[in-house]
């Protein structure tokens, strides 16, 4: 009864009813324990997983909602910085986490041997651009702190929207409004008492919001660039 | 433009901690990802839950992906679509609704995806045809939309035990093609 040709037969029919979830549960549990141990069982379940998806050919991509890949960055690595749930502005701090860290330590580095805390308040600058140059501001807090002027090189709200400037603080668990910013020449916000030690490290971001800005005091719009806050 | 060198790479990466490297691969992949986990689960909350699970699972594997054992899509579609089953089980009382279902489609498939996921095709299609049309259809309802041996014998009006000695046989006579 036990010709090997069978076995190999039944194997390999396991093997595919393993690839497609058939088996119930105690029998799945078995294959999984053989699976361990059996390479050539291993190599079946592969050729099946490799045969089948042929199958996923026929369905269609569907985009994702937005929010679940910074939900899924919050899973993986924002806990530390956010208990709330996968808010639209994280994903901005997440895209330029690195980027920002490496420019700091960089600065730091550089900055090291001759920069000493009894000179007056530090100053800071951030370019604030789109990816692709389509927006770019610069911003710069001068050493008074009280004001930071935001300079516009490029880009325009999309219409019936206003540029609103953030400050996504170090370890924040939500971004500040800045204000709303001219689409041409220079505009001087006054950065509140409260916010002045907060650029360190920071993350500015431009998004588009309604004339007058945000009403809710969180961004509503869409994120159009976002630039790290360096220190000059 | 994604190919499957690139993946492969994104997945390497991925393995080593670059969130960059997972946030493209993420850009590259998702729509496939949430297109597999939708047509198993037929549930927009259900899939989003089920994409979440995913990418977390892929950030945690991508190190015990070898590239040029599984080809990557294959590895990403599986892994997806074995978490997307494993809560379509975990749910017990199935609710496919076609219509909802196409009511889910509500975007264009992304032109890159479409193509790496043209480069994935299998010849699984042509040996299907091989199979008379009811065990064609019984392997895809498996592979597809999660559907049991009970589901399946339901739908054939057939005893479980049945089904199960038809569609094995059937499984054979493909295994047979694809090695062809």
């Amino acid at each position: 009864m036990n010709d090997p040709d069978d076995t190999e037969r039944d194997d390999a029919a396991l093997a595919a009813e393993f690839a497609l979830h058939l088996l119930d549960a105690a029998e799945r549990a078995a294959f999984e324990r053989r699976l361990t141990v059996e390479p050539e069982l291993q190599a079946l379940v592969r050729e099946w997983d490799e045969g089948f998806v042929g199958l996923a050919d026929s369905v269609a991509p569907v985009k994702p909602p937005r929010r679940l890949k910074s939900a899924i960055n919050n899973r993986l690595h924002g806990a530390e910085t956010s208990r709330t749930e996968a808010p639209l502005w994280l994903r901005w701090r997440l895209g330029i986490g690195g980027f920002a860290l490496v420019a700091l330590v960089g600065l730091a580095v550089l900055m090291g041997n001759f920069w000493t805390p009894e000179q007056p308040g530090p100053t800071y600058r951030a370019e604030v651009a789109a990816e692709d140059g389509s927006l770019r501001v610069l911003a710069s807090l001068d050493a008074s702190q009280e004001t930071l002027q935001v300079k516009h090189v490029a880009g325009r709200a999309p219409d019936g929207r206003v540029l609103e400037l953030w400050l996504i603080a170090k370890d924040a668990t939500a971004p500040v409004s800045l204000g709303v910013i001219a689409e041409d020449g220079t505009t001087a916000l006054t950065v509140p008492e409260t916010l002045r030690d907060k650029f360190a490290e920071a993350v500015l971001a431009i998004s588009d919001e309604p004339p007058g800005g945000s009403p809710t005091g969180a961004p509503t719009g869409t994120v159009l660039a976002v630039g790290p806050v360096t220190l000059l | 433009m994604a190919t499957r060198a690139d993946i492969e790479n994104l997945i390497a990466r991925t393995s080593l901690g670059d969130r960059a490297a997972f946030s493209d691969l993420y850009d590259a992949t998702s729509a496939k990802l949430f297109g597999i986990c939708l047509r198993v689960l037929n549930n927009r909350a259900e899939a989003e839950d089920a994409l979440q699970d995913v990418y977390m699972r892929i950030w945690q594997k991508a190190g015990r992906y070898t590239a040029g054992t599984y080809s990557p899509m294959t590895w990403l579609i599986t892994l997806a679509r074995n978490l997307a089953i494993d809560r379509l089980r975990a749910r017990k009382a199935p609710a496919k609704d076609i219509d909802e279902m196409y009511d889910l489609r509500d975007s264009a498939p992304n032109p890159e995806m479409a193509l790496v996921a043209k480069s994935e095709m299998g010849r699984i299609s042509g040996c299907l045809d091989e199979l008379e049309k009811d065990r064609a259809d019984a392997v895809r309802g498996a592979y597809l939309d999660g559907e049991t041996y009970q589901d399946l014998a339901a739908r054939y009006k057939v005893p479980v035990n049945t089904m199960r000695t038809w569609l094995r046989r059937s499984l054979i006579k493909l295994k047979d093609c694809l090695s062809r």
